[in-house]
C-alpha cells in the first residue's frame, strides 16, 4: 500500500517535471544579455522587455491580440452562458446533441478545425479580419465557458427563479436579479478563460492570419523563423505571468461562488 | 372571513379573492396528472389539497401559480381568467417547500423584492418590508442574511415575502414539510393566525392529513388526478364519500360484509341493522365493505349479547390510549383504540366480544 503510494507520487511528480521543465528553461533565457537565444543565459538584463514594449510592430500585434481576446471573452461568455442556461434548465430531447456540438471544439483537433474555418472564411470573406478571428476564437472558448457556467448553474436551485416570478419578476428579471448574481463569479471566471484561450491561440490564428494584421503568437512565430532573439522568451515570461494571474483570479472567483450559493436543503440538516 | 385584517400594531390589509378551477386537466406524456378537476374556493377561504404523491395536487397548485400550463380547463382568480397568464402577472403570493430565499440578498431585501418588481420607491419598500417582517414576528432581522437564520425563521421570511404586496391569494406548496415536528406545529398556528388576520384566500398543498384537517376550512382529497372528496374536516373524517377517502384519512377498519338492504352481515353470520344514513351512495344488496373507526369499536366481555366473538392478538399500550388488535371468527382483523383508563385488563389471547354502534358504521360498494 505504502509502496504503491510512493510509486504513484513519484509518477505524478515526474509528469509535472516533464511538463514544467521546458517552461523553466525558456523563462530565464529572457534575461540573457546575448543577441541570440542561449541556455544557460549569460548575464542579466531587462533589455528584451524594453525592446518588446518600444517596438511598433510588436505593440500592434499585442493590441490586435488584445482586441480579439476581449471581444472573444465577451462573445463566448454571453453565448456560453445562454447556452448553459438552456442546457441545464430547459434541455429537451435535443439537449445532448446541442451539448455535443458545443463541446465539440475540445475533441476535434485544432488543426482540423483551423482548416475547416480557413476554407469557410476564405469563401465568405472573413479570413484575416477581426470578425473572423473573434468568431473562430469564440468557437474554441465556448466549451470552457459552458463547463464553467453549467457547473455553477447546477448548484442554483431552479425554484429560486420560480419564487422570483411568483414575486412579480419576468423570466428574464428572475435570471438577471437572482440567478446571475449567484453564478457571477463563475461567469467572470469563464470570461477570463475565454480571454486566455484567444490571447495565445496559435493554430487557428496561423491559418487565418493575413499579411497586415498579425496576432501576438503569429508575430512570435515569424520572429522565431527570422531572428530568434531573447525577445521571444521575454514575451513568454509576460504571457505566462498573465495566464497564471488570471488562473489564480478565476480559481479565487469560483471559491467565492461556492461559499455564496445556498447549501441545498439536505446538506443543511 | 372576508373582513379586512386588523392587526394590533403593524398591519397589512389584504382580503381574499375567490378562485374557481373549472375542468382542469394536465397530461404529462401518457400520464394524466390532473383529470378534469373542478374546485370552487370562496373568497378568504383556507383550502387544503391533500393527497399521496402523484395525486396531482402539486400540478393543480402549479397551474394556479402559472408554472404549469393546463391542457384544458380554466382558472379564474377574483373572477379574472388567469389560465394563460404568466406567473408574474397573477399577483399571487407563493411559499415553496424549501424556503427559496434569495441567498445573495439580505432578509429585508428578500421581503422587499416583490415591491421592487412593482416599481415601488426604495423608502416605501423598506418600510413595508419591515412591517411584513413584524407580521411574521421577525422584526429586527432585516439586516441578516438568509443563511444566518434557522429553517423555521427562513420559512417565516418566505411567508413575509409572499404577503408583503398584499396579494389576495396565497399558495403554499408543502411549506412545512422541511421543518421538524415542533416547528411545524408552531408554523401551523402562525399561518392560521395570518389567515384570520389578513382574510387572504389560501390554497395549501400537503400530504400530511393532520395538517390539512387542523388548518383548512375545507380539504380536497386528490386521488390519481381527480378530486375524491372535498369537504370540511369533520365530514371528511366522519362521512368519507368513497372507500379511498375512508382509507386515506385517519385509521379505518375495513371488513368484508354482505348487505341485504337493511342488515349487514359479517363474521360468520353476525348481523346488525343499519340506519339509511350508513349507506354511502345507494349501495346495492350484495357484497359490501363495512368501515368503522377504531375509536368507535367497543370491546366487551365475550358472550355479551349483540357482540361478535374475537380473539385478542395484541395489546399495545401507548399512555393515554391503548390499541387492541383482535381477529374475528371470519378471519378479519379489527383494531380498537380505547382510552387506557376505560379498558379493563385485556391480555393477548383473551376472547372478547366486539360491537359497533350502528351510527359508527358506513358501508361502501366492495370494489374500488
Amino acid at each position: 500500500m505504502n509502496g504503491r503510494t510512493l510509486i504513484l507520487n513519484a509518477y505524478v511528480y515526474a509528469v509535472l517535471v516533464f511538463i514544467l521543465v521546458p517552461i523553466l528553461i525558456i523563462l530565464p533565457m529572457a534575461f540573457s544579455e546575448t543577441e541570440y537565444l542561449v541556455f544557460p543565459p549569460k548575464g542579466f538584463t531587462f533589455d528584451w522587455f524594453g525592446r518588446f514594449f518600444s517596438d511598433r510592430l510588436w505593440m500592434q500585434a499585442l493590441q490586435f491580440s488584445f482586441q480579439i481576446a476581449v471581444a472573444t471573452a465577451i462573445a463566448s461568455t454571453v453565448i456560453g452562458t445562454m447556452a448553459s442556461y438552456a442546457l441545464v434548465r430547459g434541455a429537451g430531447a435535443l439537449g445532448s446533441l446541442f451539448q455535443a456540438l458545443l463541446i465539440g471544439p475540445i475533441v476535434v483537433p485544432h488543426v482540423a478545425l483551423a482548416v475547416a474555418l480557413y476554407l469557410f472564411f476564405e469563401r465568405v470573406g472573413l479570413s484575416g479580419t477581426l470578425a473572423g478571428y473573434i468568431i473562430a476564437h469564440t468557437v474554441l472558448a465556448l466549451p470552457f465557458v459552458v463547463f464553467t457556467v453549467s457547473a455553477a448553474l447546477l448548484s442554483v436551485d431552479p425554484a429560486l427563479e420560480d419564487a422570483a416570478m411568483s414575486c412579480g419578476a419576468t423570466r428574464f428579471q428572475a435570471f438577471r436579479l437572482v440567478t446571475l448574481p449567484l453564478i457571477l463569479p463563475n461567469v467572470v471566471s469563464a470570461a477570463l478563460f475565454g480571454f486566455i484561450i484567444s490571447f495565445d491561440e496559435p493554430v487557428v490564428t496561423f491559418f487565418l492570419a493575413g499579411i497586415r494584421d498579425k496576432t501576438l503568437p503569429r508575430m512570435m512565430f515569424d520572429d522565431i523563423e527570422q531572428n530568434l532573439t531573447p525577445i521571444i522568451p521575454a514575451i513568454a515570461v509576460l504571457l505566462t505571468g498573465i495566464s497564471v494571474l488570471i488562473l489564480i483570479g478565476a480559481a479565487a472567483l469560483r471559491k467565492a461562488a461556492e461559499n455564496r450559493t445556498m447549501p441545498r436543503f439536505d446538506e443543511m440538516k | 372571513m372576508l373582513a379586512m385584517g386588523e392587526v394590533g400594531g403593524p398591519h397589512i390589509k389584504a382580503g381574499g379573492a375567490p378562485v374557481e378551477i373549472r375542468g382542469l386537466s394536465k397530461q404529462f406524456g401518457s400520464v394524466r396528472a390532473v383529470d378534469s378537476v373542478s374546485i370552487n374556493v370562496a373568497a378568504g377561504e383556507f383550502i387544503a389539497l391533500l393527497g399521496p404523491s402523484g395525486s396531482g395536487k402539486s400540478t393543480v397548485l402549479m397551474s394556479i401559480a402559472g408554472f404549469e400550463l393546463p391542457n384544458s380547463g380554466q382558472i379564474l382568480i377574483g373572477g379574472r381568467d388567469c389560465t394563460r397568464l404568466p406567473p408574474h402577472k397573477r399577483n399571487i403570493g407563493m411559499v415553496f417547500q424549501h424556503y427559496t430565499l434569495f441567498p445573495h440578498l439580505s432578509v429585508l431585501d428578500n421581503v422587499a423584492f416583490p415591491l421592487k418588481m412593482r416599481g415601488i420607491a426604495k423608502d416605501e419598500r423598506r418600510r413595508r418590508a419591515a412591517r411584513a417582517l413584524e407580521v411574521v414576528r421577525l422584526g429586527g432581522y432585516g439586516e441578516r442574511m438568509p443563511k444566518q437564520l434557522s429553517g423555521g425563521q427562513q420559512q417565516r421570511v418566505a411567508l413575509a415575502r409572499a404577503i408583503v404586496y398584499e396579494p389576495q391569494l396565497l399558495l403554499m406548496d408543502e411549506p412545512l414539510s422541511a421543518l421538524d415536528k415542533n416547528l411545524r406545529e408552531e408554523m401551523q398556528l402562525e399561518i392560521k393566525r395570518l389567515h384570520s388576520e389578513l382574510g387572504i384566500t389560501i390554497i395549501f398543498v400537503t400530504h400530511d392529513q393532520s395538517e390539512a384537517l387542523t388548518m383548512a376550512d375545507r380539504v380536497a382529497i386528490l386521488q390519481s388526478g381527480r378530486v375524491a372528496q372535498i369537504s370540511g374536516a369533520r365530514d371528511l373524517y366522519e362521512r368519507p364519500t368513497s372507500l379511498f377517502a375512508a382509507g386515506f384519512i385517519g385509521e379505518m377498519n375495513m371488513i368484508e360484509a354482505s348487505w341485504n338492504g337493511t342488515e349487514v352481515t359479517f363474521a360468520k353470520n353476525f348481523s346488525m341493522a343499519l340506519p339509511s344514513s350508513a349507506v354511502i351512495d345507494d349501495v346495492a344488496a350484495g357484497p359490501v365493505m363495512l368501515t368503522v373507526r377504531p375509536e368507535r369499536v367497543e370491546v366487551m366481555p365475550e358472550g355479551t349479547p349483540g357482540t361478535a366473538s374475537a380473539r385478542v392478538d395484541d395489546v399495545v399500550y401507548a399512555g393515554a390510549g391503548t390499541l387492541v388488535i383482535a381477529s374475528m371468527a371470519c378471519g378479519g382483523t379489527i383494531r380498537a383504540r380505547k382510552g387506557s383508563a376505560d379498558l379493563s385488563a385485556i391480555r393477548e389471547g383473551d376472547r372478547v366480544g366486539i360491537r359497533f354502534p350502528a351510527d359508527a358504521v358506513l358501508i361502501y360498494p366492495r370494489q374500488a
